[in-house]
């Protein structure tokens, strides 16, 4: 489906190549780029800024001296970072919780989002909603009474509570898209598998799963983003360090009291950031078109 | 329990009040076994947390006990030395030993076990107590936590000997590296300290005390006005708010705020840190964590600061004190345990090695251990923290701010920081007197009915 | 679940569409929605154990007492609803709701057009480039952001320097605190309404645009009646979503000001962190955070309504 999109974008855009292009267009794209590079310079001066201060020592810093640029850049914030065990425990938790979770949402929101798309049942309309809107109950909220759940089950202190609640970030809104998708699908592709005897299972994973690999991948990609960034839930349930992952981990690790290791942080914030980025680099085209389909039928 | 059974009833008892009458650690109970859950503030110094964690492991050999340490921040952003005590008091469980900041054991006292046995122990040991520790540590007229060096701190004056001497004042005359009398500090009062703050802005080094919402800011302006004899709340629980003390304090700030570093309101506790260390300040009030950051990122700053007792005021000098505290839960498996770990780690011989190996940043709660050696030594420049403890000569006392309204108003005070608001609408949002006092009425009445 | 397909007759599975055999099909959809309900069931379970079930247990803890032993109903609401710092929280919270939901709909929407203007292969640099800020953990970024602001070093006032312009204490100023926390706020969240955005005019055709162009019409125009009908909405969608999990921000505030300078930028999160575990009042807290949910409801069914209403007009 991507590659459909593909090609009538380019047959679309190809008629500027016309010699006769219109001034109007050739005035959209210079204003467009613009536009563009103004944006560009106020979205990436904060990371630019991060990394120059993550190239520098801590008397470079503690002196205030130019903090846009540094003459000689100083790898030993990354190298302490990289070499260091507890950083290696934090992103090793997180890449496997996120990972599980990932999976987990996926399975949990596409039986759902099929459930829901596809079969009418009493109430489906209804709780399609009220899905959504059990964002409702938002982190800094539910934190709290979770300590009661969360120790009941003695999860209290390991990486296995986030894989219990970092789903209700996630699923609620991966379910919307996947209904979205799944609502697209004709019917018709329905009906003939129907005759052809498959079963609901069957036809969720040999049709609607490959129709739909786009919109997966967009759900993959958003689940990703919020649990990799989640903050306030493994701030509040873990303790011990073997058990932290990344976000609370730098920053229990790194932040004492009143003393910062500014370079070491932003070091670290750089390594952090690093997976989800790459991963956007590879996926995104997936994930546009993954939104398309799913985003018109919101 | 074997034994027990074949002693009489009566002598059990008699047994058991001899035993409960000696210090907790002299007393070698069948009990001391099986496993703890410890959790311990993390100490900045990084050598600190190596040399507890060696010292409670070994003790866990000796005893037989299987312990297992966790540590917990304590920060704005990674507040786990709060967040940890309200999991586990909703919860009902967690670790054995919980580590409390200042207001915690008040707050979470019916929780605690009481601790009446080791304190008594220690008060018999090492004798007085610091005043403010009690305040907090006490709740229902039992102790509920014991008041720990590690972590525990002051605040007191952390200042530029230069640029003091430059405004005609000797820093190092007022407080020697030695033994010496109250007298040679007279001049270092609250006066003397609005009179030098235009000097230091001019200089391009304004003295660094904030006036945000986090402990650094609230725990140096309690100071003040206790030792201005301004009470917001008094002692038995009514508004003091309206009275002359407090007016002045107000004043006072009025006065002072202009001269401050113009993002003072909205200070953390790392700006002070960073302003002395920057060199762009000429006094904050700190422990010596600012101190030892510029040690190593700014030697020359490093070598040009001293540490010594805050301003004197109208009614007293006070130094700002945060200090940290060992509780029991009453839901902990082994309290026997528990007890005589914390027990143990208060005896002298530990606290010193503990307060060592911070660099002398531990301020035990005892006065007669404000004379380890650790003060003396640490350098550059040598005996830039001597005057750091309290010395008896000092005539100085220690306060947290909300002292001494009852716990649950005073936490409240201190939490909100409701005289730093009230700083702040007056000196920087210009409003008038009657309406910032009629706002602090208004917040105060609910913190009492709360 | 798969033998519960197999003996039946192929007009009953056009139960998809509405159908008038009803005599084999009620114990059909029994068994479908049986299925269905099945299948639904993790999703259930999630929600009820780690979201409902939680939720009215803090109802139930907002009621209670200081020391957590009394049962005391409404006060704790009552005491909120008569404090003047809370109503600033109430303001303040709206305010960086509304404004930073508001600029993020806004640029996401100027720059999906302006992306939409460009190539295949440059687009997806620029897509790339401009996502970044969305992919970074919010609350690292904020550190950053934190650097870049306060105080001594500030990055940003060394800019100005180098122009000759005084110095700002930026975060110390209650309405420039106030710009900046919205700021960071839009500065993370416009790539994800850009994306949004842009996927969806993707799948508005050209020849709308072209066919307006040969109309005489001006690039306003297209946009006022083309892409705004057509992206109506995922805009509503996208502006509910961001507006409810805006509100309920912690990370940024807390990071960047924890509610000063004198409690003018605290939102309903960082004062209940304050009162709940700070102050160690824990049910006040809980208090605070479910002021949260009665404000984003009234929001979410005005919007949802929109939203429903031209899903019915559009069938």
């Amino acid at each position: 489906m991507s590659g459909a999109v593909v090609t009538a974008e380019a047959v679309a855009r190809r008629s500027w190549l016309k010699p006769s292009i219109s001034r109007e267009r050739r005035w959209a794209l210079w204003v467009s780029y613009i536009v563009l590079i103004f944006f560009a310079i106020g979205f990436l001066a904060p990371p630019y800024f991060e990394l120059i201060t993550a190239l520098k020592t801590s008397q470079q810093l503690g002196s205030g001296k130019d903090p846009w640029f540094t003459a000689h850049p100083y790898f030993g914030n990354f190298i302490g970072i990289i070499t260091n065990p507890d950083f290696q425990t934090f992103f090793l938790n997180t890449v496997k919780v996120t990972i599980i979770v990932v999976a987990l949402t996926l399975v949990m929101s596409i039986l759902a989002a099929y459930a829901l798309a596809r079969m009418r049942f009493f109430g489906s309309q209804v709780f399609a909603t009220g899905v959504f809107l059990t964002y409702l109950v938002p982190e800094s909220l539910l934190f709290i009474p979770l300590f009661k759940v969360l120790s009941f089950l003695h999860l209290i202190n390991s990486t296995w509570c986030l894989v219990l609640i970092w789903p209700t970030l996630s699923v609620p809104f991966c379910t919307w898209i996947m209904i979205g998708y799944f609502s697209s699908i004709p019917k018709e592709l329905d009906e003939a598998a129907m005759i052809d005897g498959a079963s609901h299972l069957q036809m969720l994973w040999k049709i609607f799963i490959p129709v739909a690999l786009p919109g997966i991948i967009a759900a993959t990609i958003f689940a990703f983003t919020v649990c990799w960034g989640d903050f306030l839930y493994p701030l509040a349930y873990l303790f011990t360090g073997k058990q932290m992952v990344l976000t609370a981990g730098i920053v229990s690790d790194l932040i004492h009291g009143d003393v910062l290791d500014w370079g070491h942080i932003m070091a670290a914030n750089v390594v952090a950031s690093a997976p989800p980025v790459i991963i956007y680099a590879f996926l995104m085209d997936y994930y546009i078109a993954g939104l398309t389909a799913g985003a018109t039928k919101g | 329990m074997k034994r027990l059974r074949s002693v009489s009833r009566r002598d059990a008892l008699k047994l058991a009040a001899v035993g409960a009458a000696l210090p907790l650690v002299h007393m070698r109970t069948a009990h001391a076994a099986g496993s703890l859950k410890v959790a311990l503030w993390d100490h900045w110094v990084p050598a600190a947390n190596p040399v507890m964690q060696k010292l409670v492991a070994d003790w866990g050999a000796k005893n037989k006990v299987d312990i297992s340490i966790d540590l917990l921040q304590s920060g704005t952003v990674n507040a786990k030395i709060l967040l940890a005590p309200a999991a586990e008091s909703l919860a009902g469980t967690g670790h054995d030993i919980m580590t409390f900041q200042d207001w915690g054991v008040q707050q979470y006292h019916q929780h605690l076990e009481p601790i009446d046995d080791v304190m008594g122990g220690l008060i018999k040991q090492y004798g007085a107590i610091d005043k403010v520790a009690e305040y907090l540590g006490k709740a229902d007229g039992h102790w509920r936590g014991v008041p720990t060096s590690v972590g525990s701190q002051y605040k007191p004056s952390c200042a530029r000997i230069s640029w003091f001497k430059k405004a005609g004042y000797d820093v190092q005359q007022w407080y020697p590296n030695a033994p010496g009398n109250a007298k040679t500090a007279a001049a270092w009062t609250y006066e003397t300290m609005l009179k030098l703050a235009p000097a230091a802005q001019k200089a391009g080094m304004p003295f660094g005390l904030g006036l945000g919402l986090t402990t650094d800011s609230v725990d140096w302006t309690g100071a003040f006005l206790a030792a201005n004899g301004a009470q917001l709340v008094d002692a038995k629980g009514n508004m003091q708010l309206r009275s002359d003390a407090v007016q002045k304090a107000l004043e006072y700030m009025q006065k002072l705020y202009p001269y401050l570093p113009a993002d003072s309101v909205t200070y953390d506790d790392a700006s002070n840190n960073k302003a002395l260390i920057s060199g762009q300040s000429a006094l904050i009030f700190n422990p010596p964590s600012a101190w030892w950051v510029a040690r190593r990122d700014a030697p020359k700053v490093a070598e040009d600061c001293w540490t010594f007792p805050s301003p004197n005021g109208t009614a007293g000098r006070l130094n700002p004190y945060l200090p940290f505290f060992w509780g029991v839960w009453s839901f902990s498996p082994n309290k026997t345990a528990a007890k005589e770990l914390i027990s143990w780690l208060q005896q002298r011989e530990q606290v010193e090695t503990l307060c060592d190996a911070s660099v002398g940043y531990d301020i035990p709660p005892f006065a007669s251990m404000h004379d380890f050696k650790i003060w003396a030594e640490v350098k550059p420049p040598v005996g830039t923290v001597y005057n750091y403890p309290i010395r008896p000569w000092h005539d100085t006392q220690s306060n947290i701010a909300g002292y001494p309204a009852p716990p649950r108003i005073a936490v409240q005070l201190y939490n909100n920081a409701t005289f730093n608001v009230m700083v702040v609408k007056l000196a920087k949002n210009k409003q008038k007197m009657k309406d910032v006092l009629d706002w602090a009425e208004n917040e105060i009445s609910g913190y009492i009915n709360m | 679940m798969a033998d519960g397909t197999t003996g039946i007759s192929a007009g009953a599975l056009h139960g998809f569409a509405p159908s008038a055999r009803r005599s084999g099909l009620a114990r059909f959809a029994r068994r479908r929605s049986t299925i269905a309900v099945l299948m639904c069931l993790p999703l259930i379970a999630l929600i009820a154990g780690l979201v409902v079930y939680p939720f009215f247990y803090s109802i139930y803890l907002s009621m209670l007492n200081r020391d957590a032993t009394r049962f005391i109903g409404l006060f704790n609401y009552r005491y909120l609803l008569r404090s003047d710092t809370f109503h600033l929280v109430i303001f303040q919270s709206c305010f960086f709701a509304i404004t930073a939901v508001f600029f993020k709909a806004l640029i996401g929407f100027v720059l999906a057009h302006v992306m939409h203007n460009i190539s295949g292969r440059g687009q997806r640099i620029w897509r790339g480039l401009l996502l970044i800020p969305w992919v970074i953990p919010p609350a690292l970024s904020t550190l950053g952001f934190w650097w870049m602001l306060s105080g001594n070093y500030s990055a940003l006032n060394w800019i100005l320097a180098q122009f000759g312009i005084p110095q700002v204490a930026w975060l110390s100023n209650t309405w420039t605190a106030r710009l900046w926390v919205a700021a960071v706020n839009v500065w993370y969240g416009t790539p994800f309404f850009m994306i949004m955005y842009l996927a969806t005019l993707k799948s508005v055709p050209d020849q709308l645009y072209e066919a307006a162009a040969i109309d005489g019409a001006t690039w306003l125009q297209k946009i006022r009646y083309i892409s705004l009908p057509m992206l109506r909405n995922i805009i509503s969608i996208t502006v509910l979503f961001s507006l409810i999990v805006t509100f309920a921000n912690f990370d940024i505030v807390q990071i960047l000001t924890s509610g000063a300078p004198a409690d003018t930028t605290h939102v309903f999160a960082t004062y209940a962190f304050q009162l709940g575990i700070q102050g160690g009042n824990i049910s006040l807290g809980a208090a605070v955070s479910l002021f949260i949910f009665p404000i984003l409801a009234v929001f979410s069914i005005f919007i949802l309504r929109g939203v429903g209403r031209r899903a019915r007009e559009a069938q």
